[in-house]
């Protein structure tokens, strides 16, 4: 069973997710923010990410880096209500950019895709 | 609008330069003297202020305090109300917990900067080399052959090419291929005698840049080089142009020098000398800058034994009543009665006592060779007290103890 860590400071969406997640198949990890979700990517087996990216504290594009330097090669999805983030540098690190939506369809074609590889 | 307004310039510093030891002993390679008044990293920080660049970002790492304290010295001259500056950067430690990996994981490093600074082109160069260079052009080649990539270069006999890296480029320049140090070096299309030498001087688009570290951050086998990974990983996809350095005129080799190695730095000295010197540092067009420093004027003195001073570069506050011969003496340099330095290079404050022999050796700052010393005559001698090159060339660091012979 794959392994996903979702990252949001948003309690209705960490719900939605695990919810529609585990539906599918998936073990579902949850962090409130990114400093947890730091230390669960150093500790746990994971085998993708699904970061929020606008979150008090440490924001997703800052934890982006860090995740990669601590597991090259752990895929990453940012996940946010924001579209303009997609535009910064920093994003272009992720391995996909889903902009947050009821319907979780391109979200969870590219999870398959990402756990796949 | 101007074409360099747009252009961020990062200056890559940070190697320890342990090809160049005992010299990076206890400094960063690029603020090495050379030329006697220079440091290594002048002749590219002057290439960018001759191009007209005023916004630079030096990346340093090894021994980066000696970077630091140089830039200070010398090269605080640009105006931070008209948006110039030149920065000096040690790894952050803040997007990753790591040292620089590879010349490409410093840019991966500093993705920050560039996003803030949202240029259209990244200039990147290397802090060790020594050439004339002007960027404006380079960028016009760029901006012609609306390249993603473009790598200066520079042609050497091919029969030479398998020490360095090599660019396969096509008849319209375009870079097929990079070899690192290939068995049989391709030769260039129209020159098939001369093959091409990556400079290590890259004009990146910004947003191919970004992309291309990123890809090659993940990746596990990449030593994240330039030359070796970024240059081989585009090839095939995307626009990679070499720019040949050459002389427009009679289409010869202009001149560049990567000062990785003891025997290169001597003999990058030695085309410094003469009448026509192979390097020109008289050059009103291009002017090379370096840390001011308040000596009085040389003197040579006639103490009744015959002064000599022949094809050598003589820096201020220099003493000299004995011979010089093809020699480079940095500032303050003291020449004793009687004695001889033949194929030197004599950096600030070094003293040469009377009756002492020097020959083909580099001599750090400060070192006293004792009266009647002899260095570089007898080579088997020398290597029992310091190092020697494969072509023979002694270099005495700054911690060296000698007793006279």
């Amino acid at each position: 069973m794959k392994t996903i860590l979702v990252v949001d400071d948003d309690e209705a969406i960490r719900t939605l997710l695990r919810e529609e997640l585990e539906e599918e198949g998936y073990k579902v990890v949850i962090a409130t923010n990114a400093r947890d979700a730091l230390k669960m990517v150093e500790t746990e087996p994971l085998d993708l990410v699904i970061l929020d990216i606008r979150m008090p504290g440490m924001d997703g594009l800052e934890a982006l880096p860090r995740i990669l330097g601590l597991k090259e090669g752990l895929p990453v999805i940012l996940n946010s209500a924001y579209s303009q983030y997609q535009e910064s540098f920093m994003s272009w690190a992720a391995d996909a950019y889903v902009v947050k939506s009821s319907d979780l369809t391109e979200l969870k074609v590219k999870i398959k895709e990402l756990v796949a590889k | 609008m101007d074409s360099m307004k747009k252009l961020t310039t990062i200056i890559m510093a940070g190697g320890k330069g342990e090809r160049l030891f005992p010299l990076t002993r206890d400094k960063a390679k690029p603020v090495i003297t050379f030329g006697g008044i220079y440091r290594i990293l002048d002749f590219t920080l002057s290439n960018c202020l001759n191009s007209g660049i005023r916004r630079i970002y030096v990346l340093s790492q090894y021994g980066s305090f000696s970077l630091e304290q140089h830039l200070r010295q010398a090269w605080d001259v640009m105006h931070p109300d008209l948006n110039e500056f030149i920065y000096s950067m040690p790894p952050q430690q803040i997007m990753v917990n790591r040292w620089y990996r590879g010349t490409a994981d410093s840019i991966y490093q500093n993705l920050t900067l560039l996003e803030q600074e949202r240029p259209r082109q990244v200039l990147i160069l290397s802090g060790d080399h020594v050439y004339k260079l002007n960027y404006r052009e380079m960028m016009d080649f760029h901006l012609q052959h609306n390249a993603d990539l473009t790598v200066a270069a520079v042609m050497v006999p091919r029969v030479e090419g398998s020490s360095f890296g090599i660019l396969k480029v096509n008849e319209a320049s375009e870079v097929e291929n990079f070899l690192e140090k290939p068995k049989d070096p391709p030769g260039l299309p129209d020159n098939p005698d001369f093959s091409l030498v990556s400079m290590g001087v890259y004009i990146f688009n910004a947003e191919t840049l970004v992309e291309e570290v990123i890809k090659d951050a993940k990746k596990k086998t990449s030593k994240h080089d330039f030359g070796g990974d970024i240059i081989p990983q585009m090839v095939g996809h995307k626009k990679v142009y070499a720019y040949n350095f050459q002389d427009p005129v009679t289409n010869t080799p202009r001149y560049w020098r990567d000062i990785g190695l003891l025997d290169a730095y001597f003999k990058a000295h030695q085309d410094l000398l003469g009448k026509a010197p192979v390097f020109e540092l008289y050059d009103a067009d291009w002017p090379v800058r370096s840390k001011p420093q308040l000596y009085p004027p040389s003197k040579y003195i006639c103490s009744g034994s015959h002064v000599t001073v022949e094809d050598s570069l003589i820096a201020s506050g220099c003493i000299i009543e004995g011979t010089v011969e093809r020699s480079v003496l940095s500032p303050g340099v003291k020449v004793g009665v009687g004695a001889t330095v033949c194929q030197a290079i004599l950096w600030d404050g070094v003293e040469v006592g009377s009756g002492a022999h020097i020959r083909q050796a580099i001599i750090e700052e400060g070192v006293r060779v004792p009266p009647g010393f002899t260095i570089g005559l007898d080579h088997e001698r020398d290597a029992k007290r310091f190092h020697v090159t494969e072509n023979g060339v002694v270099v005495v660091p700054n911690n060296a103890v000698m007793v006279g012979d």
